[in-house]
């Protein structure tokens, strides 16, 4: 592992936290066991309980196996319905957010830092085999309108590996692509994925651990050629003082965990009414 | 109580333009999606820092419901005077909502969530003030 903290800051940090801060920045990802097991299983089984509800059937005994199967009551024609449905309930819970956070919050708080501006709503995607749909090209988030301060937390609701989960290009080859991202004018997005296909990685990432990377390198998903069906969620999270793109305050983010210090300076004026 | 006001700008909205019809779109659309009685918008004067029409929706309270802002970012700059907006629209019985962002004022909690984002903007772009 590269060490990447400059030698003048490096006793500012916790070992713990040098190992994190480097090997996310060798690999612009990392996935790591939940932090909080009791607030991701609620929310495992919060969403399958209200996926029942949707299709009108019991609520499961055992999640993983129902989200999983969910191709066999689920079709390809009513899968984006369905799944908004499920998103809107899922973010009408007023915990849902802290508990996402709870997740990864200690990575999250070094990572990113611990005054943090979070998406107002929690991502969910499903991707039934076979199913063409509901793909992601490759693309960068940086590209259509996130800043590039951001990081996302992604965490599957059931176990995820091979075309099942999403790719990322690794760094080096992500920086040579998008330093010469001129050679693909008049192409498509399929070319870039052609570029970078042979030097990508599926990222496995079992149920019960998350997965969080920066959205400026190339990622995506393809075709589920694995027998179950992919569920995930993902959010993303900023320094709340940091740079904002099109993604913006109010709209798109809202400070979750703004610190004394910032509230006092917020609320702070400078006497004035002096005359020269 | 019949139904809400729109509120649409005539000025920049941070550092953006939104022609008028398309704010209007927006609120209609809005109101429809949360089922909410939508009457005309008042249009705030271009003149910088002027808040004649807000006052004025304010004033009328609760004649009607309450306010369907195009966005927060409309509302003015200083936070005692926002306050003051609040305080009004709540003891009248009435909400305040903003279509862009998607957020409702109908409580004293839902107050101090919009004071957090827009204290944060207003530092952040003290330009756009």
């Amino acid at each position: 592992m590269n060490d990447h903290i400059p030698q003048s800051q490096r006793a500012f940090f916790a070992d713990d936290e040098a190992e994190l801060a480097n090997a996310f920045l060798d690999g612009v990802h990392i996935i790591r066991p939940a932090e909080d097991r009791t607030a991701l299983d609620r929310i495992q089984a919060h969403l399958a309980a209200t996926a029942a509800g949707i299709l009108d059937v019991a609520v499961p005994d055992e999640p993983t196996e129902f989200l999983d199967t969910i191709h066999d009551r689920v079709t390809v024609d009513r899968l984006n319905d369905f799944r908004l449905a499920v998103f809107r309930a899922l973010n009408d819970q007023d915990w849902l957010r802290p508990a996402y956070l709870a997740v990864a919050r200690k990575a999250i708080e070094t990572i990113v830092g611990n005054e943090l501006a979070m998406q107002r709503r929690v991502n969910l995607s499903i991707q039934l085999p076979d199913d063409d749909s509901s793909l992601l090209p490759v693309h960068a988030d940086v590209w259509s309108g996130d800043s590039p301060y951001e990081v996302v937390l992604w965490i599957p609701m059931v176990d995820c590996f091979a075309t099942k989960s999403m790719f990322i290009a690794p760094p080096d080859i992500d920086r040579a692509v998008q330093d010469r991202f001129t050679e693909f004018e008049g192409k498509t997005a399929e070319d870039v994925w052609r570029e970078i296909e042979p030097h990508v990685r599926f990222l496995e990432v079992p149920y019960g651990s998350y997965l969080l990377f920066s959205q400026n390198v190339m990622h995506g998903n393809r075709i589920n050629r694995e027998a179950t069906t992919r569920w995930s969620m993902n959010c993303r999270f900023k320094s709340v003082m940091s740079p904002y793109a099109d993604k913006r305050l109010g709209e798109f983010f809202e400070p979750v965990t703004l610190r004394p210090a910032t509230r006092l300076g917020l609320d702070y004026r400078l006497p004035g009414g002096f005359e020269e | 109580m019949s139904g809400f006001s729109g509120y649409i700008a005539s000025r920049m909205i941070g550092d953006s333009r939104v022609p008028q019809h398309i704010q209007n779109m927006v609120i209609r659309e809005y109101c429809r999606q949360r089922g909410l009685t939508f009457k005309l918008s008042a249009t705030e004067y271009a003149v910088p820092h002027c808040y004649l029409m807000l006052e004025k929706l304010v004033d009328e309270l609760p004649a009607h419901d309450g306010i369907v802002a195009y966005s927060m970012f409309m509302l003015p700059r200083r936070a005692e005077r926002r306050r003051a907006l609040y305080d009004r629209i709540l003891s009248a019985g009435c909400a305040l909502y903003a279509a862009c962002e998607d957020l409702a004022l109908t409580c004293e909690e839902d107050a101090r969530r919009w004071e957090d984002i827009l204290a944060v903007q207003h530092a952040l772009h003290p330009e756009q003030s």
